[in-house]
C-alpha cells in the first residue's frame, strides 16, 4: 500500500563537538517514516542510531548540535520551531521510550504523578481529576493495574516500567513513538510481551513507531520496514521481507549473516572483517569500503547516494549505481 | 501477595511477618533497626539527644532553677558545696524561723541577737534588719524590727549563750556553725538571713565568679546554641540550595562566576572569616547568625551543585524532556527532590559545626554580648579561674561537646542509611 509519509527527514546531520575535533554522528541522513508503520532502525553500537533518534526530537544537548537538514513532521518543519513550540511537540506528538527502564523514571515520583503531570503540562485546561481519570484508563489499556499506579518506580519490574514509559508517550496521543532500544535490558519473555504490546498499540491507536535497536531478531519480529545505519550514514532501507530475503548492501548482508542461529554450527557464523571506523576520521567515499568484500576502486573516492535497488528497497552502494567514474576507474 | 491481602492487613500475623508496605510510618521506622543495625541505633540515640536539647532550648525557664543573670549565692561555690551564708542559730524548740519573727510592737524592748564581733554576719544582720524594718513600716503593721546586737568574741561563746538562753537567737556563718555543731545537739541552723534562694543542698554544678548558678546558665545557654545552630544553617541552606541548583542546572558563565565566589569563600579558614564578619558587625546574636550563615553557604552550594550536575545526566531527566516537561518543572520536580536527601544529612552536621563556631566566636569575645547566657562566654569567663574553679569551664565544655556530638552522629548515621555512596567521596 502506498502509505502516506508522516515524518520526512532530509539531509539531517548531527555533530558532536569534542576535543579531538567535530564528530559527525549523523551524516546527511534522509529517509521517511510512513504513517502507521513500525520502522526498525538497526546498526552496530556507536553508528549514530540513538543520536539520530534524539535528534529527531531535537533532544540533543551540548556538545551535540544539529548542523543541517529538514525535519518535516506532519507538514511542519520541526527545525523552524522555537523551543516552546518544540516542547509541545515532544510528548504531545512525538513520544520517546528509552533504553533502560530502570533509570528512565523519576525515582521520587509516583507512577500516577508521571502520567498526570505529562497531561497537565501540555493541556493547561485539563483539571487534575480529568488527567487522573485519563491516566487510569490508559494504564489499564496497557495492562497496568490501577492500584499499581500509586507505586514508585523502584517497586516495579523492568517490563512494567517500560509499559509506563509507553503510556507516558501515549498519554497525549502522540502520533510517533521513538523507541530507543526499548527491549535491550529486558529478558526474552518480557521482550516478547513488550513487542506484542507495541503491535497492539499500533492497531489500537494508529501509532507510528521508530524502533531503534541492534537486535536484528526484534526487527524481524515486529518491523514493517528496516533502515540500516553504518558509521553515521544510512546504507539501506526497505521492506523488512525484501531486505531479509535479499539484502543488497554488502554491510547489510554481513550484518544478517552474523546473527547467531541455532541451525548454524560455529564455523558458519560470519564475522565481518575489520572494525567500524572512527567517526573522527571517517574513510573517504563509501564508509564501508575498507571492510567491504566486493570493494571497487570508486568506493574509496565517491560517496554513493541512495538508489532504488528493488521494490520498496533502497541502498547506497556503487554495485547498483551508475557513475561516469565507475567504468573509468575500473579500466585503470 | 494478592490484592485482597493488601486491602485487609491481617492483624493476627506475627511481628516478623509484618509487611512493611502496610505498616504505619512509625512502625516502619522501628522495624528498620533490623537491617540498619548499628547505624539505626546511632541515629535513634543521637536523635533522642537532639530532641532533648531542643526541648531544653524551648523551655529553659522550666528546667533551670534560677535565671541566668541572677546572683544566687556566694561566688566560686564548688558543685554541691554549701553556700557559706549567715544563718540564724536557734534552739531546736524555738519558734523563730526568720529575722522577721523577732519583730515586736514599737514600744517593747527590742529582742537581742547574738553575733561575733567584727564578722561579716554582724554587718549582714544590721543590713537585713533595716530592710525588714523598712518593709514593716511601709506595711503599717505596727511592728518594728530593731534588734539589739550582743557581741561575742568567739563562735563558741555565741553558741553557749544561745544554748543557755541568754540570747534567743544568734547569727553566724554556716561554716562556723558546722564546725561546732556536734557539741550543741540542741542547736539548729535555720535559713539564711541574706538570701532566700540559697538552698541547703548547694548548687549542683557550683557557682561562677559573680555567684550565678552554673547549671542555670548551662540550661539557658542551650537556647542560644540551638538558635544560632539552626538559624544560621537554615539561612545558608536557603541561599546555598537555590544557588547550587541554578548553577548546576544552567551552567555556563553564571555557574563559573558563582563557583568562583563560593570557592573563594570556601578557601578562607572558617573561624577567621566569621571573626572578620563579627568584628565588623559587632557582638550580637543576629550578627553571629549572619556571620556563620555566610560561612556555610559554600558548603551547601558545592554539594547541591555537584548533585545537580550528576542528576541532570540521569536518563529520567532526558525522559522528562522527551515528554515536553518545562525547564522549571524539571528543576523543581525532577532534580530538586533527588538532591534533597543529601542536603538533609549535611544540614545536621552543619548545625553541629555552626554551634561550635558560634561558641568559638563568643569565647573570643566577638560573639554574644556578655548579657546573654552562652556557653562560649562562660568558657571565656571561666578560663581565668581554671586553676581554682574547674567547674566553670568543664560543664560548658562538656555541653558543647555533647551537642556537637549528637548532631554529628545523627548526620553521619543518616548518611550511612540513606546515602552510603556519599561517604566514599
Amino acid at each position: 500500500m502506498p502509505a502516506e509519509s508522516l515524518f520526512s527527514i532530509r539531509d539531517f546531520s548531527v555533530e558532536y563537538h569534542t576535543r579531538g575535533g567535530d564528530v559527525r554522528a549523523v551524516d546527511d541522513v534522509s529517509f521517511e517514516i510512513r504513517r502507521g508503520e513500525i520502522l526498525g532502525l538497526v546498526g552496530e553500537s556507536a553508528c549514530g542510531k540513538s543520536t539520530l533518534g534524539k535528534g529527531l526530537m531535537r533532544l540533543h544537548r551540548v556538545p551535540a548540535r544539529i548542523t543541517g537538514g529538514e525535519l518535516l513532521f506532519d507538514g511542519r518543519d520541526l527545525m523552524t520551531l522555537d523551543e516552546d513550540e518544540m516542547r509541545m511537540v515532544r510528548g504531545g506528538e512525538i513520544g520517546m521510550v528509552f533504553q533502560d527502564p530502570m533509570t528512565s523514571l523519576n525515582p521520587v515520583q509516583r507512577i500516577i504523578e508521571h502520567l498526570t503531570e505529562t497531561i497537565l503540562s501540555h493541556e493547561s485546561k485539563t483539571t487534575e481529576e480529568e488527567a487522573k481519570k485519563r491516566a487510569g484508563e490508559l494504564a489499564e489499556k496497557l495492562g497496568i493495574r490501577a492500584e499499581r499506579l500509586k507505586e514508585y518506580p523502584h517497586q516495579m519490574s523492568g517490563g512494567m516500567r517500560q509499559r509506563v514509559m509507553i503510556s507516558l508517550a501515549l498519554a497525549l496521543r502522540a502520533k510517533l513513538v521513538i523507541a530507543d532500544e526499548p527491549t535491550t535490558s529486558l529478558d526474552v519473555i518480557v521482550e516478547a510481551k513488550f513487542l506484542d504490546l507495541l503491535r497492539e498499540l499500533r492497531q489500537e491507536f494508529g501509532l507510528t513507531i521508530l524502533l531503534i535497536t541492534h537486535n536484528i531478531g526484534v526487527v524481524a519480529e515486529v518491523a514493517d520496514r528496516v533502515a540500516v545505519m553504518y558509521a553515521a550514514r544510512m546504507v539501506e532501507i526497505g521492506d523488512v521481507r525484501s531486505i531479509f530475503a535479499d539484502p543488497k548492501h554488502p554491510y547489510t548482508r554481513g550484518l544478517l549473516r552474523s546473527v547467531p542461529n541455532i541451525q548454524l554450527n560455529d564455523a558458519e557464523l560470519y564475522k565481518m572483517e575489520g572494525a567500524p571506523p572512527s567517526l573522527l576520521h571517517p574513510p573517504t567515499g563509501c564508509r564501508f569500503h575498507p571492510r567491504c568484500p566486493s570493494v571497487m576502486p570508486i568506493c574509496g573516492e565517491v560517496n554513493p547516494p541512495m538508489g532504488t535497488v528493488g521494490k520498496d528497497q533502497q541502498a547506497a552502494c556503487w554495485l547498483y549505481l551508475e557513475h561516469p567514474q565507475k567504468a573509468e576507474v575500473k579500466h585503470d | 501477595m494478592s490484592s485482597t491481602e493488601e486491602k485487609t492487613p491481617n492483624s493476627k500475623s506475627e511481628s516478623w511477618k509484618i509487611d512493611l508496605q502496610q505498616a504505619g510510618f512509625v512502625r516502619r521506622l522501628f522495624q528498620a533497626r533490623k537491617w540498619y543495625g548499628a547505624d539505626w541505633w546511632f541515629v535513634a540515640i543521637s536523635t533522642a539527644m537532639v530532641m532533648g536539647f531542643i526541648f531544653v532550648a524551648l523551655f529553659p525557664g522550666m528546667l533551670a532553677p534560677y535565671n541566668f543573670d541572677q546572683i544566687v549565692g556566694t561566688s566560686f561555690l564548688a558543685p554541691g558545696e554549701y553556700p557559706d551564708l549567715p544563718v540564724l542559730i536557734t534552739r531546736s524548740d524555738s519558734t523563730i524561723k526568720t529575722l522577721r519573727d523577732l519583730a515586736g510592737p514599737d514600744n517593747t524592748e527590742p529582742s537581742k541577737v547574738g553575733v561575733i564581733q567584727g564578722s561579716p554576719s554582724a554587718v549582714a544582720v544590721n543590713e537585713q534588719s533595716q530592710q525588714v524594718d523598712a518593709q514593716l513600716v511601709s506595711e503599717n503593721s505596727g511592728l518594728r524590727l530593731r534588734p539589739r546586737l550582743q557581741r561575742f568574741v568567739t563562735a563558741k561563746e555565741l553558741l553557749d549563750a544561745v544554748n543557755s538562753g541568754q540570747v534567743p537567737v544568734g547569727v553566724t556563718n554556716l561554716s562556723e556553725f558546722n564546725l561546732l555543731a556536734a557539741d550543741y545537739p540542741n542547736l539548729h541552723s535555720g535559713s539564711s538571713i541574706t538570701s532566700e534562694t540559697a538552698t541547703a543542698g548547694g548548687f549542683a554544678l557550683g557557682t561562677n565568679d559573680v555567684g550565678q548558678d552554673v547549671f542555670s546558665r548551662l540550661i539557658w545557654g542551650t537556647r542560644v546554641a540551638i538558635i544560632v545552630g539552626f538559624s544560621s544553617s537554615i539561612i545558608s541552606l536557603l541561599l546555598g540550595l537555590p544557588l547550587g541548583l541554578l548553577a548546576g542546572y544552567f551552567g555556563g558563565t553564571f555557574d563559573r562566576l558563582l563557583s568562583l565566589v563560593m570557592d573563594s569563600l570556601y578557601a578562607f579558614p572558617g573561624l577567621i572569616l566569621a571573626i572578620a564578619i563579627t568584628a565588623v558587625l559587632g557582638p550580637s546574636i543576629y550578627n553571629v547568625i549572619v556571620a556563620i550563615a555566610v560561612l556555610y553557604i559554600p558548603t551547601y552550594y558545592r554539594i547541591v551543585r555537584g548533585q545537580t550536575l550528576q542528576v541532570k545526566e540521569e536518563v529520567y531527566i532526558e525522559a522528562a524532556r522527551s515528554i515536553g516537561a518545562k525547564r522549571s518543572e524539571i528543576l523543581w520536580k525532577y532534580i530538586y527532590p533527588n538532591v534533597i536527601p543529601s542536603i538533609a544529612i549535611i544540614f545536621s552536621v552543619n548545625v553541629a559545626d555552626a554551634i561550635l563556631t558560634g561558641a568559638g566566636l563568643s569565647f573570643l569575645g566577638l560573639g554574644m554580648p556578655p548579657t546573654i547566657a552562652d556557653w562560649g562566654i562562660d568558657l571565656a569567663r571561666g578560663q581565668r579561674f581554671i586553676q581554682s574553679a574547674w567547674w566553670l569551664i568543664t560543664f560548658p565544655g562538656i555541653a558543647i561537646m555533647v551537642v556537637v556530638l549528637a548532631f554529628t552522629m545523627m548526620g553521619e548515621g543518616l548518611m550511612e542509611i540513606f546515602n552510603p555512596k556519599l561517604r566514599e567521596r
